[in-house]
């Protein structure tokens, strides 16, 4: 039980850190990695019932998004519950350096429901689970690379400011789990002008970073 | 010179990866580059971003934050059912991450576990093995490759799609030397020679939409013989 005081204190200085940030959103979002970490540390179902009530409506509206074959509305609150009982079981997993908890919480959802979609579509066995796509190596990805606390608000910024066909194009492929060929088919345009447009919005919001285009040969 | 991967997928593939909307196989060999690659992983966690800000915005914008009794009262119910579930027995644990041990990225480990209790190799030319890997979808041929130290491969050219990652070793064509962790895509048009480093044999996986398509006369009368085994 000794090393459990000394994470707390950890969690204290995380959390003076984020009151220093500057901007209401990132306090926002900061409160609820707190209470993430709190679930994860300490099992706490006080934070975990605040979490829910926060999250519950983000996931389920996520799900009633969803414009996958095969999704019904029946679905909505099995994803919410699904989702739920995945973060109780791997918040111990989450760690703020990397990501908000809001964003933790997307991946998560993401995959529960690909997940779902799978197993209704499927009735051979599936070697993988979507999880473990996104499996992270032991080798520490360098913090650097993930600039996490500043980036998140700015990247809100940035994407607020996105013309609208930007927009419109990157909320199909996250929120509806279009494909870009689906999207070039539903709205009618060449698949390279939606890849194009993805890839200005990217510029525009800075998440490529230059010096990846000099140093890396792109598969294009 | 460092160890990291020089080529990697095309930043819409990795919006589509991120946003979880791309191929079972395509998906598998991104998976496969990002386990050797740094960069890509912090590309892929900016725009996991993207993800959970139209999360949090469409919640905002489709429905805003329940304020009716009926609303609150059915979270409520959702709150308990879940917590129920927790409660039950075993759940409760943290969620135990085991990946079948191997020498390749997990998921690729998992993916042979899945399918053989060892690999399964059949000879594809001289200096060319093969094994299929079952991945539960029809789209995709998904194998290893492997060819040994120096292996001088056929010239083909690509009649659909094939992504790519080397997961051992090196190989070079006439473009490049690709090494571990490098993710390539040939489309049709793409005619290459692959060569294995002398130093070593080289294993890749490899995803195919559709057979290669052999450049030498001898070649050219066994083409209608390949095909894919989509699985």
């Amino acid at each position: 039980m000794m090393h459990i005081p000394l994470k707390q204190v950890k969690l204290s200085t995380q959390m003076s850190e984020a009151i220093s940030e500057v901007g209401s959103s990132t306090r926002r979002s900061d409160q609820w990695s707190q209470l993430l970490t709190d679930v994860g540390i300490n099992r706490s179902k006080e934070s975990f019932a605040k979490l829910f009530k926060h999250y519950a409506p983000l996931i389920k509206s996520f799900a009633q998004s969803s414009k996958h074959e095969g999704w019904f509305p029946g679905l909505n609150e099995d994803l919410v519950q699904e989702v739920m009982i995945k973060v109780w079981q791997k918040a111990s997993g989450f760690n703020p350096e990397k990501a908000s908890a809001t964003t933790w919480i997307y991946t998560v959802a993401r995959n529960c429901r690909i997940d779902m979609l799978r197993r209704k579509s499927n009735t051979q066995h599936l070697p993988l689970e979507n999880e473990d796509y996104w499996h992270e190596p032991d080798e520490e990805t360098p913090a650097s690379l993930f600039q996490q606390k500043r980036s998140e608000s700015k990247l809100q910024v940035s994407l607020s400011k996105l013309p609208k066909e930007q927009n419109e194009i990157l909320r199909k492929v996250y929120l509806e789990g279009k494909s870009h060929a689906e999207t070039s088919a539903e709205l009618g345009l060449p698949l390279g002008t939606v890849k194009s447009r993805v890839r200005l919005a990217l510029q525009k919001m800075q998440i490529l970073v230059p010096s990846e285009y000099q140093e890396n040969d792109y598969n294009e | 010179m460092n160890n990291k991967p020089s080529h990697c997928p095309s930043a819409d593939m990795l919006v589509e990866f991120a946003a979880g909307t791309l191929d079972t196989a395509e998906s598998i060999c991104v998976s496969a580059h990002l386990h050797f690659c740094p960069h890509c992983r912090g590309t892929l966690h900016r725009l996991e971003q993207i993800g959970s800000h139209f999360m949090e915005k469409n919640c905002e914008a489709v429905s805003p934050r329940p304020t009716q009794t009926s609303v609150l009262e059915n979270q409520e119910t959702l709150l308990e059912s879940v917590m129920a579930k927790i409660d039950a027995a075993g759940i409760d644990e943290p969620a135990q991450t085991t990946s079948p041990k191997g020498q390749f990225p997990p998921l690729v480990n998992k993916l042979i576990a899945a399918t053989y209790e060892k690999l399964n190799w059949r000879r594809l030319s001289k200096s060319v093995d093969v094994a299929g890997l079952k991945t539960g979808q029809n789209k995709f041929e998904v194998a290893l490759h492997r060819i040994c130290a120096g292996g001088k491969t056929p010239k083909h050219d690509h009649r659909g799609l094939e992504y790519t990652v080397v997961l051992k070793g090196s190989f070079s064509d006439e473009k490049s030397v690709y090494k571990e962790g490098d993710f390539l895509l040939r489309q049709p048009g793409d005619t290459h020679q692959p060569m294995g480093a002398q130093n070593g044999e080289c294993i890749c996986l490899s995803a195919q939409s559709a057979p290669i398509k052999l450049q030498s006369f001898f070649g050219s009368m066994l083409n209608s013989w390949l095909r894919i085994r989509p699985s």
